[in-house]
């Protein structure tokens, strides 16, 4: 054990394997945890005691943000600094506003969904330890992986190693940092 | 699957009983009313009511019928039998027009206006009793030939004893679906202007018939979620619905609830900047006195609210929710419906001002109680599910997923 090590990470041939050893992960206590998979799986989630994400709370206050800065854009522009009468019409034509202010809250809602979900994984991440595992690149195509970080308040690397391998895992990884 | 034949349960019968109870009182009631000449005009305002409302329903589920063989997907699959079922009530919907063609002249003012009125004239035989029959006619023998195919391919594909004999099936229906859409959205389109825009003889809208393809098929989605949530409650379909196929049907009615916002905004934000007399009439009756309130109300309680709650992942997830939420939309589809009629000029082109009559709440009840009973009849006839097709194990699973 000359390296730091990053976590465990075991092996296994088929989702249901994969949400099966989450499960018992889940249950002995430990919280630092992820799992990978080639394909969406949504049961991981739920085995794996991951919280619902904040992003949509973060979309919707986008949203909302842009819907009254697509407003404020054009009453400061029309009514305060630049007035206009266009073909009698009052200064502040709200079904004139509508289109732009709604496209103001498509706008900031998706720049808030974008960058918030990279914000929230942490992305742009050039380097993760993960990718030390040699055969980690089959997540992509046919393996499904789970991980336990070193940082786990439980995590013992005789002891985790041992409760891995009983997980009827192909194999069991030393992910190095 | 075999094991289960997926037969409706049994106590729909009772719906059966109860809706054709209450349409032949509601109906008998309109037309004891309709016999004496000054409440003929109302009683059929109404009856148009009734039909635009029911009557969409149905004309939706053809629409929708065809959408889930193009798209495919796990939603399309559970809700198929149930909007099938709403397609095969449209020979009692083309009976339910019968009275608006015999009483053309006591619902239409341009009836009478061919001959002395120049814009009437000009539009010639498009605009006469005659041609007005004769297209309505026509949409109902498009939407019948349409139903049958549908319906026909797949009861067939039941029959069938292998996956391969029912894809062929599937591809038939889904072949045929494409182009049919195209065909309905331009059906749809002429049926509105001539069934409610025309109420209006001088004044034309040219996202009218879009108004009634997104309203219809909104009204279709909200009427399969509350009868989907009901069956969800016991076998055969507890075991076939699950939250994600509520989650998906409940983002189709988030979706068309925009769209419906969107096309009635283009609408009168079109007609509010151009500002030309042909066409403010229209919105101009329909700001002022109680119309104004419903209009308003529209905008809440069509839009805002139904907008803000389908939001929500957790309210599309729970049937029950979701089918309250329907039921909420529905009533205001009802409401639209009253506010294209209700404000038209009567046939001697005066206006009445806001009146919503008893008779309106008659015909929704009459024409709901018949077509709910030749629903229930349909529904009952088939197994719940497409029972032979090759992606019903998957949409099944599709729904379970957490």
């Amino acid at each position: 054990m000359d390296n730091k090590i990053y976590g465990l990470m075991a092996e296994f041939d088929s989702p249901t394997e994969l949400v099966d050893a989450a499960r018992k992960v889940r249950d002995a206590g430990y919280r630092k945890t992820d799992a990978f998979t080639p394909f969406p799986l949504h049961e991981i989630d739920e085995a794996l005691g991951i919280r619902r994400s904040i992003l949509p709370y973060l979309v919707f206050g986008g949203g909302i943000l842009g819907c009254l800065a697509g407003l404020g854009l054009q009453f400061y522009t029309h009514v305060i600094e630049y007035p206009i009468n266009v073909g009698g019409r009052p200064h502040f034509s709200l079904p004139a506003f509508i289109p732009p202010s709604y496209e103001m809250t498509i706008l900031f809602a998706a720049f808030t969904a974008v960058f918030g979900m990279l914000f929230l994984n942490g992305l742009p991440s050039p380097y993760h330890p993960v990718f030390n595992v040699e055969r980690f690149s089959l997540a992509m195509r046919e393996k499904f992986f789970l991980l336990i970080e070193s940082e786990d308040e439980k995590f013992d690397y005789d002891e985790t190693k041992g409760f891995m391998k009983t997980l009827n895992a192909q194999e069991v990884f030393d992910v190095e940092d | 699957m075999t094991g289960s034949n997926f037969q409706a349960p049994a106590d729909l019968s009772r719906f059966r009983n109860i809706s054709l109870g209450a349409g032949i009182l509601a109906v008998v009631l309109l037309v004891v009313m309709a016999v004496s000449p000054e409440n003929r005009e109302q009683a059929l305002r109404s009856w148009l009511l009734g039909f635009n409302f029911w009557g969409g329903i149905a004309i939706g589920c053809l629409g929708v019928t065809m959408l889930q063989y193009v798209t495919g997907g796990a939603w399309a699959i559970v809700i198929r039998r149930t909007v099938e079922a709403g397609s095969r009530t449209l020979p009692l919907v083309t009976i339910l027009v019968i009275p608006i063609l015999v009483f053309l002249g006591s619902l239409y003012e341009w009836h009478h206006l061919y001959g002395t009125d120049k814009i009437v004239t000009e539009r010639g035989w498009f605009q006469t009793g005659a041609g007005f029959i004769t297209r309505t006619i026509v949409y109902f023998v498009i939407f019948n030939v349409m139903q049958v195919m549908l319906n026909r391919w797949s009861a067939a594909q039941d029959q069938t004893s292998n996956y391969e004999d029912s894809a062929k099936f599937l591809g038939s229906a889904t072949a045929f679906s494409g182009p049919g859409i195209v065909i309905f959205a331009l059906t749809v389109s002429f049926a509105a202007i001539d069934w409610t825009m025309s109420l209006d003889p001088h004044w034309f809208s040219t996202i009218w018939g879009f108004l009634y393809i997104v309203g219809w098929a909104l009204s279709c989605f909200c009427f399969a979620v509350v009868i989907l949530a009901y069956l969800s409650d016991k076998e055969p379909m507890k075991s076939v619905l699950g939250r994600r196929h509520f989650h998906d049907i409940g983002k189709l009615m988030l979706a068309l609830v925009m769209v419906w916002t969107y096309f009635n905004l283009s609408q009168f934000l079109i007609i509010w900047s151009g500002n030309i007399p042909e066409e403010t009439p229209w919105y101009l009756d329909r700001m002022k006195n109680g119309w104004g309130v419903v209009g308003f109300l529209l905008i809440l309680f069509h839009f805002a609210f139904p907008f803000i709650i389908l939001l929500s992942r957790d309210v599309k997830r729970n049937a029950r929710w979701l089918a309250i939420m329907a039921v909420f939309i529905l009533v205001m589809r009802a409401i639209d419906m009253l506010y294209h009629i209700g404000p038209s000029p009567l046939v001697d082109g005066s206006k009445l001002g806001f009146q919503i009559s008893w008779m309106d709440f008659a015909a929704l009840i009459g024409i709901g109680g018949f077509w709910l009973w030749a629903f229930f009849t349909q529904l009952m006839k088939r197994p719940l599910v497409p029972v032979m097709d090759p992606f019903l194990d998957n949409a099944i699973e599709h729904g379970k997923g957490h």
